[in-house]
Protein backbone atom coordinates (compact mmCIF):
# COMPACT_ATOMS: atom_id res chain seq x y z
CA UNK A 1 0.00 0.00 0.00
CA UNK A 2 1.85 3.31 -1.00
CA UNK A 3 1.52 6.58 1.12
CA UNK A 4 -1.25 8.92 -0.11
CA UNK A 5 1.01 11.94 1.08
CA UNK A 6 3.84 11.07 -1.06
CA UNK A 7 3.11 10.79 -3.92
CA UNK A 8 3.69 13.36 -6.72
CA UNK A 9 0.83 15.43 -7.73
CA UNK A 10 1.36 17.61 -11.15
CA UNK A 11 -0.95 20.85 -10.33
CA UNK A 12 -1.25 20.91 -14.21
CA UNK A 13 -2.42 18.10 -15.31
CA UNK A 14 -5.62 19.50 -15.80
CA UNK A 15 -4.71 22.26 -17.38
CA UNK A 16 -2.49 20.21 -19.83
CA UNK A 17 -5.54 18.27 -20.70
CA UNK A 18 -8.17 20.51 -21.49
CA UNK A 19 -5.77 22.08 -23.87
CA UNK A 20 -5.46 18.98 -25.28
CA UNK A 21 -9.04 18.22 -25.76
CA UNK A 22 -9.79 21.73 -27.20
CA UNK A 23 -13.36 21.65 -25.80
CA UNK A 24 -13.91 24.22 -24.17
CA UNK A 25 -17.27 24.09 -21.20
CA UNK A 26 -17.47 20.93 -23.18
CA UNK A 27 -19.82 22.36 -25.91
CA UNK A 28 -20.16 21.41 -29.18
CA UNK A 29 -20.99 24.23 -31.68
CA UNK A 30 -22.71 23.69 -34.65
CA UNK A 31 -22.15 26.29 -37.16
CA UNK A 32 -23.64 27.57 -40.75
CA UNK A 33 -21.68 29.61 -43.14
CA UNK A 34 -23.09 30.90 -46.64
CA UNK A 35 -21.29 30.30 -49.37
CA UNK A 36 -22.27 31.29 -52.28
CA UNK A 37 -25.62 31.49 -54.01
CA UNK A 38 -27.27 29.26 -51.68
CA UNK A 39 -25.14 26.85 -50.60
CA UNK A 40 -24.00 26.46 -47.08
CA UNK A 41 -21.38 24.59 -44.92
CA UNK A 42 -22.18 23.02 -41.80
CA UNK A 43 -19.03 23.00 -39.71
CA UNK A 44 -18.92 21.02 -36.42
CA UNK A 45 -16.80 21.99 -33.53
CA UNK A 46 -15.38 20.82 -30.42
CA UNK A 47 -15.81 17.51 -30.62
CA UNK A 48 -13.67 15.01 -28.25
CA UNK A 49 -10.54 14.46 -29.49
CA UNK A 50 -10.63 10.85 -28.47
CA UNK A 51 -13.14 10.19 -30.89
CA UNK A 52 -12.05 9.18 -34.47
CA UNK A 53 -13.24 12.00 -36.68
CA UNK A 54 -12.21 10.46 -39.78
CA UNK A 55 -14.90 7.66 -39.37
CA UNK A 56 -17.44 10.07 -38.04
CA UNK A 57 -17.22 11.57 -41.34
CA UNK A 58 -17.41 8.84 -42.90
CA UNK A 59 -20.56 7.96 -41.48
CA UNK A 60 -21.96 11.34 -41.88
CA UNK A 61 -21.33 11.55 -45.33
CA UNK A 62 -22.96 8.31 -46.03
CA UNK A 63 -25.77 9.16 -43.66
CA UNK A 64 -27.02 12.56 -44.67
CA UNK A 65 -25.54 11.96 -48.17
CA UNK A 66 -23.28 14.97 -48.60
CA UNK A 67 -19.61 15.46 -48.91
CA UNK A 68 -17.86 16.16 -45.70
CA UNK A 69 -13.80 16.73 -44.46
CA UNK A 70 -12.26 17.03 -40.94
CA UNK A 71 -9.90 20.12 -41.16
CA UNK A 72 -6.88 20.48 -38.45
CA UNK A 73 -7.53 24.21 -36.74
CA UNK A 74 -4.73 25.26 -34.48
CA UNK A 75 -6.66 26.49 -31.73
CA UNK A 76 -10.12 24.54 -31.92
CA UNK A 77 -8.74 20.88 -32.77
CA UNK A 78 -10.43 18.94 -35.35
CA UNK A 79 -13.45 20.73 -36.71
CA UNK A 80 -16.09 18.89 -38.94
CA UNK A 81 -16.96 20.17 -42.06
CA UNK A 82 -20.21 19.09 -44.15
CA UNK A 83 -21.80 20.18 -46.80
CA UNK A 84 -25.41 22.02 -47.15
CA UNK A 85 -27.54 22.69 -44.09
CA UNK A 86 -26.96 19.63 -41.83
CA UNK A 87 -27.12 21.60 -38.83
CA UNK A 88 -30.48 19.71 -37.67
CA UNK A 89 -29.32 15.96 -39.05
CA UNK A 90 -25.94 15.97 -37.57
CA UNK A 91 -27.57 17.19 -34.07
CA UNK A 92 -30.03 14.08 -34.47
CA UNK A 93 -27.05 12.16 -35.48
CA UNK A 94 -24.90 13.01 -32.71
CA UNK A 95 -26.81 12.74 -30.16
CA UNK A 96 -28.66 9.50 -31.48
CA UNK A 97 -25.42 7.86 -31.58
CA UNK A 98 -24.52 8.92 -27.93
CA UNK A 99 -21.43 10.77 -28.84
CA UNK A 100 -22.85 13.97 -27.80
CA UNK A 101 -25.69 14.89 -24.66
CA UNK A 102 -28.31 16.89 -26.21
CA UNK A 103 -27.32 19.73 -23.34
CA UNK A 104 -23.64 19.91 -24.88
CA UNK A 105 -24.92 20.84 -27.74
CA UNK A 106 -25.32 23.95 -29.65
CA UNK A 107 -26.74 25.39 -32.81
CA UNK A 108 -25.69 29.08 -34.00
CA UNK A 109 -26.81 30.49 -36.95
CA UNK A 110 -29.94 31.85 -38.16
CA UNK B 1 -35.86 60.34 -39.59
CA UNK B 2 -36.63 62.40 -42.51
CA UNK B 3 -38.79 59.70 -43.90
CA UNK B 4 -40.59 59.44 -40.83
CA UNK B 5 -42.07 62.55 -40.51
CA UNK B 6 -44.37 62.07 -43.96
CA UNK B 7 -45.79 59.15 -41.99
CA UNK B 8 -46.34 60.65 -38.79
CA UNK B 9 -50.30 61.30 -39.03
CA UNK B 10 -51.09 57.16 -39.04
CA UNK B 11 -48.95 56.75 -36.08
CA UNK B 12 -50.35 59.48 -33.99
CA UNK B 13 -53.59 57.66 -34.67
CA UNK B 14 -52.02 54.39 -33.33
CA UNK B 15 -50.36 56.01 -30.63
CA UNK B 16 -53.65 57.22 -29.51
CA UNK B 17 -55.09 53.90 -29.45
CA UNK B 18 -51.96 52.90 -27.62
CA UNK B 19 -52.44 54.86 -24.52
CA UNK B 20 -56.01 54.38 -24.69
CA UNK B 21 -54.87 50.90 -23.77
CA UNK B 22 -52.69 51.55 -21.18
CA UNK B 23 -55.04 53.29 -19.65
CA UNK B 24 -57.25 50.07 -19.08
CA UNK B 25 -54.08 48.03 -18.30
CA UNK B 26 -53.65 50.67 -15.40
CA UNK B 27 -57.24 49.75 -14.38
CA UNK B 28 -56.51 46.01 -14.57
CA UNK B 29 -54.13 47.34 -11.70
CA UNK B 30 -50.60 46.83 -13.40
CA UNK B 31 -49.01 49.79 -14.14
CA UNK B 32 -44.78 48.89 -13.52
CA UNK B 33 -45.15 46.37 -16.50
CA UNK B 34 -46.00 48.53 -19.79
CA UNK B 35 -43.70 51.32 -19.13
CA UNK B 36 -39.96 50.84 -19.74
CA UNK B 37 -39.94 49.19 -22.62
CA UNK B 38 -42.53 50.14 -24.58
CA UNK B 39 -41.69 54.14 -24.42
CA UNK B 40 -38.47 53.57 -26.74
CA UNK B 41 -40.83 51.71 -28.70
CA UNK B 42 -43.17 54.22 -29.47
CA UNK B 43 -40.59 56.90 -29.36
CA UNK B 44 -39.06 56.26 -33.10
CA UNK B 45 -41.15 56.19 -36.13
CA UNK B 46 -40.51 54.38 -38.92
CA UNK B 47 -43.23 53.02 -40.94
CA UNK B 48 -43.31 49.79 -42.14
CA UNK B 49 -46.45 47.19 -43.01
CA UNK B 50 -45.12 45.08 -39.55
CA UNK B 51 -45.47 48.16 -37.86
CA UNK B 52 -49.26 47.27 -37.66
CA UNK B 53 -47.97 44.89 -35.21
CA UNK B 54 -47.05 46.58 -32.71
CA UNK B 55 -50.64 47.92 -31.02
CA UNK B 56 -51.13 44.42 -30.61
CA UNK B 57 -48.78 43.88 -27.56
CA UNK B 58 -51.12 45.75 -24.86
CA UNK B 59 -53.69 43.98 -26.59
CA UNK B 60 -51.90 40.61 -25.73
CA UNK B 61 -51.53 41.87 -22.51
CA UNK B 62 -55.17 42.41 -22.13
CA UNK B 63 -56.54 38.86 -23.13
CA UNK B 64 -53.92 37.46 -20.97
CA UNK B 65 -55.97 39.25 -17.98
CA UNK B 66 -58.68 38.20 -19.19
CA UNK B 67 -58.13 34.65 -20.25
CA UNK B 68 -56.78 34.25 -16.10
CA UNK B 69 -60.39 35.39 -14.92
CA UNK B 70 -61.77 32.75 -17.16
CA UNK B 71 -59.65 30.21 -16.20
CA UNK B 72 -60.62 30.68 -12.85
CA UNK B 73 -64.25 30.76 -13.14
CA UNK B 74 -64.25 27.74 -14.70
CA UNK B 75 -62.28 26.16 -12.17
CA UNK B 76 -64.99 27.76 -9.82
CA UNK B 77 -68.05 27.14 -11.63
CA UNK B 78 -67.30 23.39 -11.94
CA UNK B 79 -66.53 23.46 -8.39
CA UNK B 80 -69.86 24.95 -7.36
CA UNK B 81 -72.36 23.71 -9.47
CA UNK B 82 -75.48 25.67 -8.04
CA UNK B 83 -73.64 29.26 -9.05
CA UNK B 84 -75.86 31.01 -12.26
CA UNK B 85 -74.11 33.00 -13.99
CA UNK B 86 -74.20 33.60 -17.98
CA UNK B 87 -71.02 33.77 -19.82
CA UNK B 88 -70.60 34.13 -23.45
CA UNK B 89 -69.82 30.65 -24.73
CA UNK B 90 -68.10 31.86 -27.76
CA UNK B 91 -65.75 33.31 -25.94
CA UNK B 92 -64.39 30.11 -24.39
CA UNK B 93 -62.25 27.97 -26.46
CA UNK B 94 -59.98 31.18 -28.05
CA UNK B 95 -58.10 31.99 -24.62
CA UNK B 96 -56.70 28.37 -24.27
CA UNK B 97 -55.70 28.34 -27.56
CA UNK B 98 -53.29 31.53 -26.96
CA UNK B 99 -52.29 30.40 -23.91
CA UNK B 100 -50.44 27.92 -25.90
CA UNK B 101 -49.02 30.15 -28.74
CA UNK B 102 -48.49 32.55 -25.85
CA UNK B 103 -45.85 30.01 -23.92
CA UNK B 104 -44.00 28.98 -27.11
CA UNK B 105 -43.32 31.99 -28.17
CA UNK B 106 -40.09 33.78 -26.24
CA UNK B 107 -42.49 36.47 -24.87
CA UNK B 108 -40.50 38.86 -27.61
CA UNK B 109 -43.32 40.35 -29.53
CA UNK B 110 -41.21 40.72 -33.05
CA UNK B 111 -44.95 39.94 -34.35
CA UNK B 112 -48.32 38.80 -33.63
CA UNK B 113 -50.91 37.60 -36.52
CA UNK B 114 -52.90 40.05 -38.53
CA UNK B 115 -55.78 37.86 -37.30
CA UNK B 116 -55.78 39.20 -33.78
CA UNK B 117 -55.82 42.73 -34.76
CA UNK B 118 -58.82 42.51 -36.73
CA UNK B 119 -60.56 41.12 -33.52
CA UNK B 120 -59.04 43.78 -31.11
CA UNK B 121 -61.56 46.14 -30.89
CA UNK B 122 -64.62 44.35 -30.07
CA UNK B 123 -62.96 42.46 -27.71
CA UNK B 124 -61.28 44.79 -25.97
CA UNK B 125 -64.10 45.98 -25.09
CA UNK B 126 -65.95 42.75 -24.27
CA UNK B 127 -62.68 42.00 -22.16
CA UNK B 128 -62.99 45.08 -20.34
CA UNK B 129 -66.07 44.79 -19.18
CA UNK B 130 -66.52 40.97 -18.80
CA UNK B 131 -62.81 41.46 -16.45
CA UNK B 132 -64.93 43.42 -14.04
CA UNK B 133 -68.27 41.61 -13.55
CA UNK B 134 -65.43 38.56 -12.89
CA UNK B 135 -63.80 40.30 -10.48
CA UNK B 136 -67.05 40.65 -8.83
CA UNK B 137 -68.44 37.17 -9.34
CA UNK B 138 -65.30 36.02 -8.02
CA UNK B 139 -65.40 37.65 -4.52
CA UNK B 140 -69.12 36.98 -4.43
CA UNK B 141 -68.50 32.93 -4.47
CA UNK B 142 -65.69 33.61 -2.23
CA UNK B 143 -68.09 34.43 0.45
CA UNK B 144 -70.70 31.19 -0.75
CA UNK B 145 -68.31 28.78 1.12
CA UNK B 146 -66.73 31.40 3.83
CA UNK B 147 -70.16 31.82 5.70
CA UNK B 148 -71.44 28.24 4.95
CA UNK B 149 -69.53 25.52 7.33
CA UNK B 150 -69.56 23.29 4.04
CA UNK B 151 -66.03 22.00 2.96
CA UNK B 152 -64.10 24.14 0.60
CA UNK B 153 -62.25 22.41 -2.36
CA UNK B 154 -58.66 22.42 -3.32
CA UNK B 155 -59.81 24.94 -6.28
CA UNK B 156 -61.53 27.31 -4.35
CA UNK B 157 -58.44 27.32 -1.89
CA UNK B 158 -56.19 27.77 -4.84
CA UNK B 159 -58.30 30.60 -6.12
CA UNK B 160 -58.65 32.40 -2.52
CA UNK B 161 -54.58 32.64 -2.34
CA UNK B 162 -53.43 33.19 -6.15
CA UNK B 163 -56.29 36.13 -5.42
CA UNK B 164 -54.72 37.14 -2.32
CA UNK B 165 -51.18 37.06 -4.14
CA UNK B 166 -52.45 38.94 -6.35
CA UNK B 167 -53.92 41.75 -4.59
CA UNK B 168 -50.70 42.19 -2.49
CA UNK B 169 -48.42 42.69 -5.20
CA UNK B 170 -50.32 43.65 -8.55
CA UNK B 171 -48.75 42.23 -12.25
CA UNK B 172 -45.97 40.17 -10.19
CA UNK B 173 -48.03 37.26 -9.75
CA UNK B 174 -50.32 35.34 -11.19
CA UNK B 175 -48.04 33.56 -14.02
CA UNK B 176 -48.20 36.47 -16.01
CA UNK B 177 -45.42 36.45 -18.19
CA UNK B 178 -44.23 39.94 -18.98
CA UNK B 179 -44.20 40.60 -22.62
CA UNK B 180 -41.29 42.12 -24.55
CA UNK B 181 -41.96 44.31 -26.90
CA UNK B 182 -40.11 45.61 -29.82
CA UNK B 183 -40.49 46.26 -33.50
CA UNK B 184 -39.73 43.90 -35.92
CA UNK B 185 -36.21 44.36 -37.73
CA UNK B 186 -36.18 45.70 -41.05
CA UNK B 187 -34.26 43.38 -43.34
CA UNK B 188 -34.07 43.93 -47.27
CA UNK B 189 -31.39 42.43 -49.65
CA UNK B 190 -28.94 44.92 -51.45
CA UNK B 191 -28.26 43.00 -54.81
CA UNK B 192 -27.71 39.39 -54.16
CA UNK B 193 -24.95 38.91 -52.23
CA UNK B 194 -25.73 41.53 -49.29
CA UNK B 195 -28.38 42.30 -46.90
CA UNK B 196 -29.49 45.08 -45.15
CA UNK B 197 -30.46 45.68 -41.73
CA UNK B 198 -32.20 49.54 -41.72
CA UNK B 199 -33.26 49.53 -38.16
CA UNK B 200 -30.04 47.95 -36.67
CA UNK B 201 -29.31 51.36 -34.28
CA UNK B 202 -32.84 51.52 -33.71
CA UNK B 203 -33.02 48.23 -32.11
CA UNK B 204 -29.48 48.83 -30.22
CA UNK B 205 -31.65 51.55 -28.49
CA UNK B 206 -34.75 49.38 -27.61
CA UNK B 207 -32.50 46.99 -26.08
CA UNK B 208 -30.25 49.28 -24.59
CA UNK B 209 -27.22 47.71 -25.55
CA UNK B 210 -24.14 48.73 -27.68
CA UNK B 211 -24.48 48.56 -31.48
CA UNK B 212 -21.28 46.51 -31.06
CA UNK B 213 -22.21 44.43 -28.95
CA UNK B 214 -25.11 43.08 -31.10
CA UNK B 215 -23.33 43.86 -34.16
CA UNK B 216 -20.62 41.05 -32.65
CA UNK B 217 -23.25 38.74 -31.77
CA UNK B 218 -25.38 39.26 -35.32
CA UNK B 219 -21.81 38.38 -37.41
CA UNK B 220 -20.47 35.99 -34.89
CA UNK B 221 -23.86 33.85 -34.96
CA UNK B 222 -24.20 34.39 -38.78
CA UNK B 223 -20.75 33.16 -39.50
CA UNK B 224 -19.90 36.40 -42.35
CA UNK B 225 -18.85 39.53 -42.13
CA UNK B 226 -20.22 43.10 -41.76
CA UNK B 227 -20.55 46.77 -40.49
CA UNK B 228 -22.65 49.55 -40.39
CA UNK B 229 -22.95 52.44 -42.79
CA UNK B 230 -23.77 55.73 -43.07
CA UNK B 231 -27.14 55.69 -42.32
CA UNK B 232 -26.81 53.79 -39.48
CA UNK B 233 -28.20 50.48 -41.10
CA UNK B 234 -26.04 47.36 -41.03
CA UNK B 235 -24.81 45.69 -43.88
CA UNK B 236 -24.34 42.17 -43.58
CA UNK B 237 -22.49 39.61 -46.26
CA UNK B 238 -24.51 36.82 -47.52
CA UNK B 239 -28.75 36.29 -47.79
CA UNK B 240 -30.70 36.58 -44.89
CA UNK B 241 -34.50 36.95 -44.21
CA UNK B 242 -36.15 38.88 -41.32
CA UNK B 243 -37.36 35.51 -40.01
CA UNK B 244 -33.58 34.09 -39.77
CA UNK B 245 -32.38 37.62 -38.66
CA UNK B 246 -35.67 37.77 -35.84
CA UNK B 247 -34.28 34.08 -34.51
CA UNK B 248 -31.07 35.83 -33.95
CA UNK B 249 -32.50 38.49 -32.82
CA UNK B 250 -34.43 36.63 -30.40
CA UNK B 251 -31.43 34.14 -29.30
CA UNK B 252 -29.16 38.13 -28.09
CA UNK B 253 -32.15 38.95 -26.19
CA UNK B 254 -32.68 35.59 -24.30
CA UNK B 255 -29.05 35.49 -23.57
CA UNK B 256 -27.90 39.42 -23.43
CA UNK B 257 -30.74 41.13 -22.41
CA UNK B 258 -33.71 39.90 -19.96
CA UNK B 259 -32.32 38.78 -16.92
CA UNK B 260 -31.51 34.95 -16.11
CA UNK B 261 -33.65 34.99 -12.90
CA UNK B 262 -36.13 37.08 -13.21
CA UNK B 263 -36.48 37.51 -17.58
CA UNK B 264 -37.13 41.13 -16.86
CA UNK B 265 -35.56 43.19 -19.70
CA UNK B 266 -34.97 46.14 -17.23
CA UNK B 267 -30.99 44.92 -16.89
CA UNK B 268 -27.35 46.35 -17.69
CA UNK B 269 -24.92 45.08 -19.74
CA UNK B 270 -21.43 45.56 -17.93
CA UNK B 271 -17.62 44.82 -18.76
CA UNK B 272 -15.68 44.04 -15.78
CA UNK B 273 -12.22 42.54 -15.80
CA UNK B 274 -12.91 40.94 -19.68
CA UNK B 275 -16.16 39.64 -18.68
CA UNK B 276 -19.49 41.07 -19.45
CA UNK B 277 -21.75 41.15 -16.56
CA UNK B 278 -25.85 41.49 -16.82
CA UNK B 279 -26.83 43.47 -14.00
CA UNK B 280 -30.67 43.50 -13.19
CA UNK B 281 -32.68 46.68 -12.24
CA UNK B 282 -35.73 44.78 -10.93
CA UNK B 283 -34.37 42.30 -8.63
CA UNK B 284 -30.69 42.63 -8.76
CA UNK B 285 -29.30 39.83 -9.49
CA UNK B 286 -25.92 39.92 -11.40
CA UNK B 287 -24.15 37.03 -13.47
CA UNK B 288 -21.95 36.74 -16.58
CA UNK B 289 -23.24 35.66 -19.93
CA UNK B 290 -21.11 34.12 -22.40
CA UNK B 291 -18.52 36.01 -23.95
CA UNK B 292 -18.77 36.04 -27.86
CA UNK B 293 -17.03 34.06 -29.66
CA UNK B 294 -17.15 32.84 -33.31
CA UNK B 295 -15.75 30.12 -33.05
CA UNK B 296 -14.21 28.33 -36.13
CA UNK B 297 -15.18 29.63 -39.57
CA UNK B 298 -14.18 27.74 -42.76
CA UNK B 299 -13.10 28.79 -45.55
CA UNK B 300 -15.68 29.55 -48.09
CA UNK B 301 -13.77 32.13 -50.32
CA UNK B 302 -11.57 31.82 -53.06
CA UNK B 303 -8.62 30.59 -51.12
CA UNK B 304 -6.16 32.21 -54.26
CA UNK B 305 -7.50 35.54 -52.75
CA UNK B 306 -6.52 34.41 -49.78
CA UNK B 307 -3.37 33.14 -50.46
CA UNK B 308 -2.67 36.53 -52.09
CA UNK B 309 -3.44 38.58 -49.77
CA UNK B 310 -1.23 36.84 -47.43
CA UNK B 311 2.08 37.31 -49.74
Amino acid sequence: MSIQNLNTFDPFADAIKSSEDDVQDGLVHVRIQQRNGRKTLTTVQGLSSEYDLKKIVRACKKEFACNGTVVEHPEYGEVLQLQGDQRENICQWLTKSGLVKPEQLKVHGF
Amino acid sequence: MDDDMIFDPSLKKKKKKKTGFDMDAALASEQGESTSVEAPVESGDVDVPEDENLDLDNFGKKKKKKKKTFFNLEELESALPETTEEKPPAEEPEPQEEDLVDDLDLEIDFSKTKKKRRKKNLDELVAEEENNENQENAEDLHGDWVSTDRDYTYDELLERVFDIMREKNPGMVSGKKQKFIMRPPQVVRIGTKKTSFANFTEICKTLHRQPKHLLDFLLAELGTSGSVDGNSQLIIKGRFQQKQIENVLRRYIKEYVTCHTCRSPDTILQKDTRLFFLQCETCGSRCSVASIKSGFQAVTGKRAAIRAKIA
